[in-house]
């Protein structure tokens, strides 16, 4: 595949792609799921544990990529460990890709029936999402990095300004004791907690984009810890204001942090459309890369051209959002996606990275 | 490129003809003049209302055991219309519609085949739920359908009502609005050491949640008039009402948690047996669990600053330390009343702690709380507390003597 100079992204925007794949769903489940696993009230560090992981992961998926600077995943792993078992890893992470996809589809038309448009059927809310998230991957990389930097700074913006309105709520006793029950509890939240900050393996397909890819490592860095800020500031919020016995028992958590107070005073009393704004917009953006890359995945392992797949894509996503009978059906093909990940990110490419090493420096390119 | 042109002209006329149709309205809408606004709801041991028994006797209705009474009150499209043209004085400006059933959440549906207007909860500011109510179902049954709702707002407040609840929503005021009057009242924390910080859907939920007792305010009603008067006491294992906090006994609630903004204590000088009062202008409060082997105690260290603010002791001049000395003493010994009075209650009478005890031990011991979590309320009702006061008086106003 030839890239033209417009399909090169810089390093920033990099780093905003990461934060804006990172941040999703989780950022209304989180204290949910991790308050649930660890029982205490020290999840946020359990939340810190996670996204050092996640740094872990990513600098490694990283240092996989810069051996072959001028390639994706999709291209190389063919290279490391041949045509067929790269095929099928090419598979798995496209479907991982698609999968992803769906489910954050699916979460955004959950809530938004719920929440916002009660008479608009779901086929609309999805219809319009997948469309306008069609128009912008059909311009390419660049196109969505630059969207994506317009995102952020307005999700940073209001998102601080809606959780730091929860101040009057907020219980500093509902945080303590720290490690009152050990470090175990907080360990077995780390699982949960680290699977929310999946992400970075973007950087297995993003690196021959950059203009400069010796600085990918500092992408993920960059990216990975304004993630970790958000999920901290999210989780202590919550569970300050909600307490961990009474997060574990709410379906959107973030949510009913601010649905629990109304500011009186200023020009609207409620504040859980911005929220909603803000997670919409994050949605999207976990929603289009993901397109992106499976689409981008299918193209090269066919060596055909990107937009047809983009296209035909789009009923599939459709069905992967739509097959879900309920809430709870939803959640756990979370769950699934995540353990998925835990293998395909988490283990595979440091096992790719040795393997590639042991085979020698024949592909040490150096630019 | 002209041609190119000439094809894309005819696609852009009818993409943006079709745009037309997105201007025929949104989906969702639902023009706010049409909507009822429930404001407050008020949750009674079943009992039907007179036009309800009128209607059940012509038949034709439905099966139910008639568990609870809810009364919603709501503003109306015409009665908000009406309030800004400034109608004759004798007009209320909310309607109240009782409806007996079994669920909530058909109570209200129900309420759709009597008026035209749908009721919305988005606004939603209080729940009054009746004592014996409160006795015999639990709290997160009676509230279940509003803490899973997308409409009710989490930050609607729960009081329980001594009487029936429905009387607490009513007013003779005009142009009084009974909901907003008792969430009203909850802001006036910063008068008075009587009423509790405010507790919303989010904090029920999560005391529930922790099956920790706690308190929930408790109003009376006479004649259209309502009055905060002390608190309900709720079980943390069964989740029912068990009893009643008077308004001193709340006092010294507040006192030991040291959550109050404000209010007064009112004492008597012990030599002329004339009263002073001190206004407090800041309340601190400690509470240090003790764990000596198996053996549980709490240190309550009360702090406060205040002023004279009234004095009927002629003879006592506030220019004097002496005299400002004797007041604080006698201010403390009354604090010391209050806390030991309803310690006193909470251990003996009710066996539970509704005070936070528990809490600070959690925080401060988390290993021994995990022992003891289980039957806290019985093993506090048997755990010796230590309280000392200390006030000062700050300053005494522009009078001195």
């Amino acid at each position: 595949m030839i890239l033209s100079p417009r399909d090169q992204i810089t390093t920033p925007q990099a780093t905003v792609i990461v934060i804006n794949f990172i941040l999703g769903t989780g950022l209304l489940t989180l204290p949910r799921s991790s308050a649930e696993k660890a029982h205490t009230p020290d999840v946020w560090i359990s939340v810190i544990l996670g996204g050092v992981i996640a740094i872990i992961a990513g600098v490694i998926i990283v240092k996989l990529g810069q051996q072959f600077p001028k390639k994706t995943f999709y291209q190389y792993i063919n290279e490391i460990v041949g045509k067929w078992v790269g095929g099928l890893l090419n598979l798995a992470i496209i479907c991982y890709f698609l999968m992803t996809s769906g489910f954050q589809l699916r979460s955004m038309a959950e809530v938004i029936r719920y929440f916002l448009l009660q008479g608009t059927p779901t086929w609309a809310i999805t219809m319009t999402f997948m469309w306008v998230s069609l128009y912008l991957i059909i311009g390419g990389i660049n196109p969505i990095a630059r969207l994506f930097e317009i995102i952020l700074p307005l999700t940073v913006i209001l998102f601080l300004v809606v959780s730091f309105m929860s101040i009057k709520i907020f219980e500093i006793n509902n945080l303590r004791p720290v490690l009152g029950e050990g470090v175990i509890p907080v360990l077995k939240g780390v699982k949960t907690t680290a699977l929310a900050f999946t992400g970075p393996e973007i950087m297995l397909l993003l690196i021959p984009f950059m203009n400069q890819p010796k600085k990918a490592v500092k992408a993920v860095l960059v990216g990975v810890s304004i993630s970790l800020i958000f999920y901290v500031i999210t989780v202590v919020m919550v569970i300050g204001a909600l307490s961990v016995d009474g997060v574990a028992m709410r379906t959107w958590p973030t949510l009913d942090l601010i649905r629990s107070f109304e500011v009186s005073g200023l020009i609207f009393e409620r504040f859980e459309s911005l929220l909603l704004v803000v997670w919409i917009m994050q949605i999207f953006s976990t929603f289009t890369i993901t397109y992106y890359a499976a689409s981008l995945g299918l193209a090269q392992l066919s060596k055909k051209s990107i937009q047809p797949f983009m296209f035909g894509l789009l009923p599939i996503l459709y069905i992967i959002a739509m097959i879900w009978k309920n809430v709870n059906d939803l959640f756990k093909f979370g769950d699934f996606i995540g353990n998925f990940a835990l293998f395909l990110f988490g283990l595979l490419p440091l096992l790719l990275l040795i393997i590639s090493r042991i085979k020698g420096g024949k592909y040490e390119t150096i630019t | 490129m002209k041609q190119s042109h000439s094809h894309i002209r005819p696609l852009f006329i009818s993409i943006s003809a079709l745009l037309f149709l997105s201007l025929t309205g949104c989906w969702s809408s639902h023009e706010i003049e049409e909507q009822s606004l429930v404001i407050g709801l008020a949750l009674d041991k079943g009992k039907q209302s007179s036009i309800e028994k009128k209607l059940n006797e012509q038949g034709e209705g439905y099966s139910k055991r008639n568990l609870i009474t809810a009364t919603y009150q709501f503003i109306t499209p015409e009665v908000a219309s009406s309030t800004t043209k400034q109608a004759g004085p004798q007009q209320k400006s909310y309607v109240n519609a009782s409806e007996t059933g079994d669920s909530n959440h058909q109570i209200v549906r129900e309420l759709s085949l009597r008026s035209e207007q749908p009721l919305t909860g988005y606004h939603m500011k209080v729940v009054v739920i009746s004592e014996d109510l409160a006795k015999s179902y639990k709290l997160e049954q009676l509230l279940n359908q509003n803490l899973r709702d997308s409409e009710v707002r989490l930050s609607c407040l729960v009081l329980i009502s001594k009487g029936k609840a429905s009387k607490t929503l009513e007013t003779k005021t005009a142009g009084g609005i009974p909901a907003f009057r008792l969430v009203g009242i909850v802001e006036n924390a910063y008068r008075s050491t009587r009423i509790l910080p405010p507790m919303s859907y989010t904090k029920v939920e999560s005391k529930i949640q922790s099956e920790s007792s706690f308190l929930l305010q408790n109003v009376l009603s006479a004649n259209g008039e309502v009055k905060f008067a002390g608190a309900a006491v709720i079980d943390g294992k069964t989740h029912t009402m068990t009893g009643f906090l008077n308004e001193e006994e709340l006092e010294g609630i507040t006192w030991i948690t040291g959550k109050g903004k404000g209010g007064v204590v009112k004492s008597f000088d012990k030599e002329t047996g004339q009263l002073f009062v001190y206004e407090i202008e800041s309340m601190k409060s400690s509470i240090i669990p003790r764990v000596t082997g198996n053996n549980i105690s709490f240190d309550v260290n009360i702090e406060s600053d205040g002023r004279l603010s009234e004095n009927w002791v002629l003879s006592g001049n506030a220019f004097e330390s002496e005299f400002l000395k004797k007041a604080e003493k006698s201010f403390e010994n009354e604090v010391k009343r209050l806390v030991g009075n309803v310690i006193e209650k909470m251990q003996k009478e009710y066996r539970v702690d509704v005070a936070g005890f528990g809490n600070h031990l959690r925080i401060e011991n988390p290993k021994v709380w995990k022992k003891v979590k289980k039957d806290w309320d019985q093993t506090f009702s048997e755990t010796p507390i230590n309280y000392h006061v200390k006030l000062t008086i700050k300053d005494y106003g522009t009078l001195g003597s």
